[in-house]
């Protein structure tokens, strides 16, 4: 009997499959669950008066052993690194996962995500190509080599392309705490530049404020229904236009409607996106695309590699299913 | 911890057998477990028990020690050949129709005996191979010797204490062994058979299933009654390694038997602690497999003993059986928490005691067992979770969760937040937050460890650390949840869900993330 099995319908948190909220109730297990093999373990040592003469690292040795077998691996999409033990995982990230921007802070799974969002969104170069029409958006997905001419159009590739979820940004909302902490750091590293960060957040403020502005208004793209919500992948970006610091800003989950987009197109290209959206909503959120989004991953083909990460997770999601009475 | 669990020191002759040995074989054991082989490992981790001395315990030391006392040291090539030989001097003997014939045969059989004894790496195989097999069986007919049927079916106890298949080499033998363990048999063959019985058992379900078609629970039952307390110890023993499963028939049909709560109960009280610790996990297997056995096993003096075993004993190995009966018991029907460990009774505080005293065991096992016991014990009524809120459990809760090893990390977890749900639902259906309890809580520092949870890569975990968090954010008065769960890094740790390949995982950090720090967050 799983705590966590029931779960409430919560259009609040906008969750189509309601969200698992906390219910106190008894939990039992098999008397072959793992959760026992410790102490079954224990028993036959005991018994065999080895116990005494192993000492706390050779038991834990033993542990080890047993739970071996145990597939383990990072659950980062992606990544499906081998770990031997569950405290490995912390490390593994820190190491792994933690590409960060210097400029804004912000933190990406893969080197190449950072790379990407470094490119989008702190070099200015690369926004005046945008501007003269080449396509310089990168398909996120590794392998793929799609370039695209709009982060729209990018989005939409990803979406048509790689069955991406349709409400996929790549983008984050910038959390004021995270802000916050970016200018603790900021003062621990270095004197200056607070000043240029700070236009981050005043960047937020506008946005705020640019909510109303008509020209480049444009409602919820996706139809946020609890039916059609799906998981998002979400990692930061915002553009630096070169001559409007406008911030193209996408909240993803929002009941409100009044929070609007700022876009940096090309009209032309809104309204062929437009069509193309329209295209894409027409396609049924698939409940076969894939739970993960590999991208980053070294052995993706594109997307039909499913990473051992994933498969695995479909496994332990088996056994913990059968683990309830 | 050498302390901490007794060496089983009522059996004398053990014990003085152990020391004459002499410290040799213990070390040269403890190689072998410190070089942790695969096969080694095996040989450890197994549910058998080697029978390395005579069940004699009548005092009678000089002749098992004289026997017994040197350890057969050689090299496994020289110790197989051996082995092969006496087998071979075995067959002869038996087929030597002479007036000698059965003194022959046991001499025979005792040489055999030793080798497989005596030896370090008892050469099992070797013997099998030799044509050991139909030999013993031979050995084992009716209207045998005593002398013969002890020494032979000490030899099927360690060739069945073997791998998987060195046990299933002994098929032709089981029945035999079964019907030994009859009411006429001598009381030392009879055990040796259980014994026997008990390393086949353990093999895996297959065996455990045969052995219970060809009948053999109800005699190994009438042991565990005996007077002797080596062959009540052993039966039962061997009886847990019977009814184990994963198939529930044997202990369904254990618990049919008439008498044998009362049978439990009387060996539950004895003084000897492995006698106890044998039983109890007769207990366990019951009530982990037959639903019968836990509406019976609730409503008798089972818990009571159980509970006063878990608050007096200090011994690990008794501990480890009588706590996870109870967990057991607990988990399954709610009967025991609504009508057995009603807050107020005597057995409530008692059974909160043991629990807490195997909070602060230094064993791993103990740890992670009583809070498993503790978290469904706190998922009672709203008067358990508010004892428990008001024991010292909970600055041990705490310390448990944010500093031990992971699994008892997860523990800690289910019962600090079954501490703050209540039994009832709200009108929006979503389980009441007990909020008297849930503040103190979080004001005690419980914060940390529930975020570092999310931060797992076990799902579950993961899954347990949200979940609470979304409880802080949402029950927490004057809506300073989100705040305080940002202080402790909590919305990078739900952020890092966002490239987490489970889509659940990723749909509920999402949600919480969208909707407790949302754009208008902080404004």
């Amino acid at each position: 009997m799983d705590s966590m099995d029931s779960s409430v319908a919560s259009p609040d948190l906008g969750l189509a499959l309601g969200f698992p909220f906390w219910v106190a109730s008894r939990r039992r297990f098999k008397p072959d669950d793992p959760f026992f093999a410790s102490g079954n373990l224990e028993r036959e040592l005991l018994a065999k008066h080895v116990a005494l003469d192993l000492t706390e690292d050779e038991r834990f040795q033993l542990q080890r052993m047993e739970i071996a077998d145990a597939n383990l691996f990072c659950p980062i999409a992606g990544c499906g690194a081998r770990l031997e033990y569950l405290e490995e995982f912390e490390d593994h990230y820190n190491t792994r996962h933690m590409a960060s921007c210097s400029v804004c802070f912000r933190v990406y799974p893969t080197s190449r995500l950072l790379s990407i969002h470094i490119s989008e969104v702190h070099d200015s170069f690369f926004q005046a190509k945008v501007a003269r029409g080449f396509p310089m958006y990168e398909c996120l997905v590794e392998g793929c080599g799609a370039k695209l001419k709009s982060y729209k159009s990018r989005q939409r590739h990803l979406i048509d392309k790689h069955r991406f979820p349709s409400n996929f940004e790549f983008y984050k909302k910038a959390h004021p705490s995270k802000h916050q902490r970016q200018k603790l750091q900021r003062k621990a590293y270095k004197g200056g530049d607070a000043k240029d960060q700070e236009s981050f957040m005043d960047l937020d403020a506008k946005k705020e404020s640019k909510q109303t502005r008509p020209k480049h208004y444009r409602p919820q793209q996706e139809v946020k229904t609890g039916t059609e919500r799906e998981s998002e992948m979400e990692v930061e970006t915002k553009l630096h236009h070169p001559q409007t610091t406008e911030t193209k800003v996408v909240t993803n989950c929002e009941a409100k409607n009044e929070k609007a987009k700022a876009e940096t197109e090309m009209e032309v290209e809104e309204r062929i996106e437009d069509i193309v959206s329209g295209i894409s909503k027409l396609s049924t959120v698939d409940a076969s695309s894939p739970s993960s989004v590999s991208f980053g991953h070294r052995h993706s083909r594109g997307f039909a590699f499913v990473p051992r990460s994933v498969r695995n997770q479909n496994q332990i999601s088996k056994r913990e299913q059968t683990r309830k009475p | 911890m050498a302390s901490e669990d007794t060496a089983p020191s009522h059996s004398h002759h053990r014990d003085s057998i152990k020391s004459s040995v002499g410290n040799t074989a213990a070390n040269r054991r403890r190689q072998q477990a410190i070089s942790i082989g695969k096969e080694r490992r095996e040989a450890l981790i197994r549910a058998k028990r080697l029978c390395r001395d005579s069940i004699f315990d009548d005092g009678d030391n000089e002749k098992g020690l004289d026997e017994g006392e040197m350890v057969i040291d050689e090299e496994q090539s020289v110790l197989n050949a051996r082995t092969a030989q006496t087998v071979q001097e075995l067959k002869s003997s038996l087929s030597y129709q002479g007036k000698d014939a059965t003194q022959k045969t046991i001499e025979a059989l005792c040489a055999l005996r030793k080798l497989l004894s005596k030896s370090e790496v008892p050469p099992i195989e070797a013997a099998i191979q030799g044509g050991a097999v139909p030999l013993l069986v031979q050995c084992l007919s009716f209207g045998s010797a005593d002398e013969q049927l002890l020494e032979a079916a000490w030899c099927v106890t360690n060739i069945a204490a073997g791998g998987p298949e060195e046990t299933k080499s002994l098929l032709s033998a089981l029945p035999l062994l079964i019907a030994h363990l009859g009411e006429r048999s001598s009381g030392h063959v009879a055990e040796q058979c259980a014994w026997a019985l008990g390393n086949v058992s353990g093999e895996d379900m297959e065996l455990r299933s045969i052995l219970f078609a060809q009948g053999a629970l109800l005699p190994l039952t009438r042991l565990m009654l005996s007077n002797r307390e080596s062959t009540a110890r052993t039966a039962a023993w061997a009886l847990s390694n019977l009814i184990k499963g994963p198939d529930p028939k044997a202990a369904n049909e254990l618990i049919r038997i008439e008498a044998i709560t009362d049978t439990i109960v009387k060996h539950l009280k004895t003084a000897d602690e492995e006698l106890v610790t044998e039983v109890a996990w007769v207990v366990v297997y019951l009530s982990a497999l037959s639903d019968k056995a836990i509406s019976i096993l609730v409503r008798s003096d089972v818990v009571p003993v159980l509970v006063n075993r878990l608050v007096g004993s200090e011994s690990l190995q008794l501990l480890i059986p009588v706590l996870r009966s109870l967990g057991n018991l607990v988990a399954a029907d709610a009967y025991i928490t609504h009508s057995v460990l009603i807050v107020g009774n005597d057995i409530t505080d008692q059974v909160l005691y043991g629990l807490i005293k195997c909070l602060k065991s230094e064993h791993r096992v103990l740890k992670k067992e009583a809070l498993w016991v503790l978290s469904n014990i706190a998922a009672g009524t709203l008067e358990h979770k508010t004892l428990i809120f008001s024991s010292e459990a909970v600055p041990l809760l705490i310390d448990l969760l944010s500093a031990a090893p992971f699994e008892i990390r997860k523990e800690a977890a289910y019962t600090l937040g079954n501490i703050c749900v209540g039994p009832t639902k709200g009108s929006d259906n979503k389980s009441d937050i007990i909020v008297t309890h849930l503040v103190p809580l979080v004001k005690g520092g419980c914060l940390p460890g529930f975020v570092n949870l999310v931060r797992s890569a076990d799902l579950e975990s993961a899954r347990v650390g949200l979940i609470f968090l979304e409880l802080v954010m949402r029950g927490y008065p004057n809506g300073e949840g989100p705040k305080l769960v940002e202080m402790e890094d909590g919305i990078d740790a739900m952020e890092r869900f966002q490239f987490h390949e489970n889509q659940e995982m990723r749909n509920v950090a999402n949600a919480l993330v969208d909707k407790y720090f949302g754009a208008d967050y902080g404004v």
